[in-house]
């Protein structure tokens, strides 16, 4: 019971039995209803997508090369890092490469890149197999930048080295 | 005392804000981008303090039947509610100019808004219940259910392959030094002092409605 208010004499809804009380703010439940389902809806849609999508979220450069002819024309997500020197620009893209574990894949890139893009950095392309050649047809690039964070320092010239 | 707290916060908040903007310096990769994490990895940290400190009183109600462990249970969620909301906007935010995206499904951001949306259901189960005894019996349960996902969210970056990066500040060798360290940890701290406040507040608020509800319920049942 609280100890600094006025004292509840009658009822103690705290230890004694649980009373009926005559329903006020029906509309209001209704409400609290309704945001229960939608967020039970939310939270399936949440574990149907999160588990599909999460679970396997990119396929690293080696696994994707090793996959290419299971993966036939399916869209799926491919991790590395771009190597440097092998970015060209082109009139509606940008070509490099990306490697990982030692693998190198040839990435054909729609659009531009984000602004993080550059020589070194891991990033993750959507896109997919090229059907002739083995090149990967992107056309979103996510920069996967890594945790660590040091000061800008202009007098110090190097590449993205994680 | 929980006023001072709640100075202490606020003005550490503003310490922060002013170091991420003036004193620290830009990063190597992010350039100016990189000022967002004085705010949002503190309020990732404070949601997981806010549910934690749900999902405890939740437990000691359910053990010790103390009306006051449900109202810091309920006012603590209602605050993580709203710093799981910003850690998300925040995140989206940092994500669009950094990563390329506002959003994708990987395992920290689709366990992180699982977060969100489960106690939101907790939220609203509190309204739906209105026997206070089956309310925070109910509440109780369905919180330690979703606390069950903070640990998921925290380790999701190391248990899946995900966009999010590793953690930066919680390793055993923290990639991050200097003034760009003691702001985030300034960060860290104050946010800590808000949460600290705001639920301290909302907890009070919580055990007056109590009391309303008590002598609502009396004057009905003495007005028959």
């Amino acid at each position: 019971m609280p100890s600094d208010a006025t004292p509840v004499t009658e009822a103690h809804p705290e230890t004694a039995e649980p009373v009926v009380v005559p329903a006020q703010g029906g509309a209001g439940r209704r409400r609290a209803w309704i945001a229960f389902a939608l967020i039970g809806v939310a939270l399936g849609f949440l574990l149907f997508r999160g588990l599909g999508d999460a679970a396997v979220y990119f396929l690293t450069a080696d696994e994707a090369l090793a996959q290419r002819d299971e993966l036939a024309d399916r869209r799926f997500r491919v991790e590395g890092k771009v190597v440097a020197g092998s970015v060209k620009r082109r009139a509606d893209g940008v070509e490099f490469d990306i490697r990982e574990r030692g693998a190198t894949v040839s990435v054909r890139h729609q659009g531009d890149p984000p602004e993080l893009f550059q020589p070194g950095i891991p990033v993750v392309l959507e896109g997919r197999w090229d059907r002739a050649r083995p090149v990967f047809q992107s056309d979103r690039i996510l920069v996967r930048h890594t945790e660590e964070y040091r000061a800008e320092n202009p007098e110090r010239v190097e590449d993205y080295t994680p | 005392m929980l006023n001072a707290v709640g100075v202490l916060g606020l003005g550490g908040l503003l310490g922060t804000v002013a170091l991420g903007l003036g004193t620290t310096p830009a990063d190597r990769v992010q350039g100016d981008l990189v000022r967002l994490i004085y705010i949002h990895p503190p309020l990732a940290w404070t949601t997981y303090v806010a549910f934690g400190v749900t999902g405890l009183f939740s437990a000691l109600y359910l053990w010790r039947r103390r009306p006051r462990h449900d109202e810091i249970a309920a006012a603590s969620a209602e605050v993580g509610v709203v710093l799981c909301g910003l850690t998300l906007a925040t995140g989206s935010i940092w994500g669009r100019p950094t990563w390329g995206v506002w959003w994708t499904w990987d395992a920290r951001l689709t366990s992180t808004a699982l977060l969100l949306a489960l106690f939101l259901g907790y939220l609203a189960l509190r309204r739906v219940v209105i026997d206070p005894l089956a309310r925070a019996r109910r509440s109780a349960i369905l919180a330690l259910i979703s606390v069950a996902d903070v640990p998921l969210v925290h380790f999701s970056v190391k248990l899946w392959r995900t966009l999010h990066q590793q953690p930066t500040l919680l390793r055993p060798d923290p990639q991050i030094s200097g003034v760009q360290a003691w702001t985030l940890l300034l960060g860290f701290a104050s946010m800590t002092l808000v949460y600290v406040w705001l639920a301290g507040r909302r907890a009070r608020v919580e055990a007056l409605e109590h009391v309303a509800e008590a002598d609502a319920l009396e004057l009905a049942v003495a007005s028959r």
